[in-house]
């Protein structure tokens, strides 16, 4: 299968004055097949949005190479950026005096799309996305829903093989993340189109995307396909539910796993590495004098796998109640 | 070729757009343009405002126009860009950005130009002001304007790495207004004055087109005197620098990460 990005070892660390450089990005290589949705995870400055700059040539990198359909993004920069469509975190990727239909004509024409070609996937473009009637206001006068539709449009509107989208439902209502969730997943099932999305959504990451990179200071920590991903945690996750309460002055062995407690049980849910940190765990639970109502391994989902591998929760939060291991 | 070429031309083309969305800004633009030449003018002529005298520092004047209106597009334009993340997607297109700048410069001219014409209409409607013309002084201008878009390109390139180059863009057109000959010949300013308006990117355009244009010198004879090759030179100077400080300061923003962060 050809290779639709692949990224060589990229680096990348910032001067700091008195102070040791910034690692954003610590030699990450990644290969992208064709067709496939892959979504880049990792909490808030983790080097996510910088491993996707140096991908698109925004940011040079200090070393390492992004090829784009086998043109390399610094070197053959235009080429390569013909290969793509990019729709950057933020708010404002489009202009604001214009309206949808000029700025379609506008980014459509800067990526050398013309003629009456631009015009039919412009109008298309905004019909699908129920902006057709509305296609001559300005897009200071839209919602930040309607204006990310607009932006993601412009991106794509001379039809690249390979889509960028840097947190495409950021901010977004439900409707509008709905759309979103939907458009991405039309790309990609009918146009066969590469997508890389970087989210914190991942109940999104885990429906749409073929495969997963979890990014952490810098480092990929993981890169699996999502079932492939799943599998591996799926030994390591467990439920014990125990009747009654705990202390409020908890043991420290429990620190790591989540603990639900509500109608006179106690839920503790988590990873826990092989059977006899299991039976350790099993033996303390027991000396607290809860007694024990089931105990069953569970599927984990990408939440679970993402806190088990940053020690944060999704929404950047640190996971104080979890740990790595028992 | 033809990415460029439309690229060029979009950029063209969503200049006047965005211009054409800020016309009442532009409209009192252009009555406070007016205004402040006019003013100058009573000063200048002891409370009198003389057409014949009017017409030699509106050269001055209009050259300072479109020098601060290719500042603006340089510094201000390219900032909120920057802030609001289209500058980006400029870097992400197939086409060079510096071609697409070109392109933003270019609608600029042309709306510095429709607003030059419209400003110099009504006060020679009102004031009896002429508006000097003579088609030799078309390349003199177009030499000194050259200049300035290498300057305005300088500028730019600051903006890319310093962000806040506002207070800089401030010092340099009300230098430009006052020591470019556009009021005071540059002969009557303090000697270490004479030498920093010497420098300045519209300076000897000024010069030139004052004898070309009013002074009805031929191009044969600005070239015989100097004055011609040395605004080539200056030119030549100042659109090359210019391009080069973009790049490097293209490629320092970039190194540093900070193309799109204001």
């Amino acid at each position: 299968m050809s290779l639709a990005i692949e990224a060589r070892s990229l680096s990348k660390s910032y001067p700091k004055r008195n102070a040791p450089p910034v690692i954003a990005v610590n030699d990450v290589s990644l290969a992208i097949p064709a067709g496939q949705v892959f979504a880049f995870l990792g909490p808030n400055g983790a080097g996510k949005t910088t491993t996707i700059k140096m991908m698109c040539g925004l940011i040079t990198p200090d070393s390492g190479s992004t090829l784009l359909n086998g043109f390399d993004s610094t070197h053959q920069h235009f080429k390569a950026m013909s290969q793509i469509g990019v729709v950057l975190e933020g708010t404002r990727n489009v202009y604001w005096r214009l309206n949808a239909w000029e700025n379609l004509m506008y980014f459509g024409r800067i990526k050398g799309l013309g003629g009456a070609r631009l015009k039919a996937r412009a109008e298309q473009f905004l019909r699908d996305l129920d902006l057709w009637d509305r296609r001559k206001d300005l897009v200071n006068e839209f919602s930040r829903g309607m204006q990310q539709k607009v932006s993601i449009a412009c991106a794509l509107i001379h039809d690249p093989p390979i889509v960028l989208l840097d947190e495409p439902t950021l901010g977004l209502d439900v409707q509008s993340s709905r759309t979103v969730k939907s458009w991405v997943s039309k790309l990609a099932r009918e146009e066969g189109k590469t997508i890389v999305l970087t989210t914190h959504q991942l109940d999104m990451a885990e429906a749409l995307c073929d495969r997963v990179a979890i990014m952490n200071k810098g480092r990929l920590v993981a890169n699996q396909p999502v079932s492939e991903l799943l599998n591996v945690f799926r030994q390591e996750y467990y439920q014990i539910t125990l009747r009654g309460r705990l202390n409020s002055n908890r043991p420290e062995w429990l620190h790591g796993l989540k603990i639900d407690e509500e109608e006179g049980e106690t839920t503790l849910t988590g990873a826990i590495a092989g059977q006899d940190a299991l039976h350790t765990l099993l033996d303390g639970l027991y000396s607290l004098g809860l007694p024990l109502l089931e105990a069953k391994r569970i599927d984990p989902n990408l939440e679970d796998i993402f806190v088990r591998l940053t020690g944060v929760e999704s929404n950047g939060a640190p996971a104080t109640n979890r740990s790595s291991s028992v | 070729m033809k990415t460029i070429l439309l690229a060029l031309a979009s950029e063209t083309w969503k200049g006047f757009m965005i211009t054409w969305s800020y016309k009442f800004n532009n409209l009192m633009s252009m009555v406070s343009m007016s205004f402040i030449f006019l003013g100058i003018n009573y000063m200048i002529g002891n409370g009198q405002l003389n057409p014949e005298a009017m017409s030699s520092t509106l050269l001055g004047y209009l050259t300072w126009f479109y020098a601060i209106t290719a500042i603006e597009n340089m510094s201000w334009n390219l900032r909120d860009e920057m802030q609001c993340g289209q500058l980006e997607q400029l870097y992400m297109s197939p086409a060079p950005a510096q071609v697409m700048i070109g392109g933003r410069a270019l609608s600029t001219l042309i709306v510095t130009t429709i607003q030059v014409v419209i400003m110099a209409t009504v006060m020679g409607l009102v004031f009896g002001l002429r508006f000097p013309m003579r088609i030799e002084g078309l390349p003199v201008f177009a030499l000194t304007l050259l200049g300035l878009y290498g300057f305005g390109y300088a500028l730019g390139g600051a903006t890319l790495v310093f962000k806040q180059t506002g207070p800089l863009s401030n010092l340099l057109t009300n230098a430009l207004l006052f020591i470019n000959g556009s009021f005071l010949p540059v002969d009557r300013l303090p000697d270490w004055l004479q030498t920093a308006a010497k420098i300045l990117p519209s300076t000897q355009g000024i010069v030139v087109m004052r004898n070309v244009i009013l002074g009805n010198q031929s191009l044969g004879d600005a070239w015989l005197d100097g004055s011609l090759p040395l605004l080539v030179i200056h030119t030549a100077l100042f659109f090359t620098a210019g391009w080069l400080v973009y790049r490097a300061c293209e490629g320092v923003a970039k190194r540093k990460g900070t193309l799109g962060q204001y």
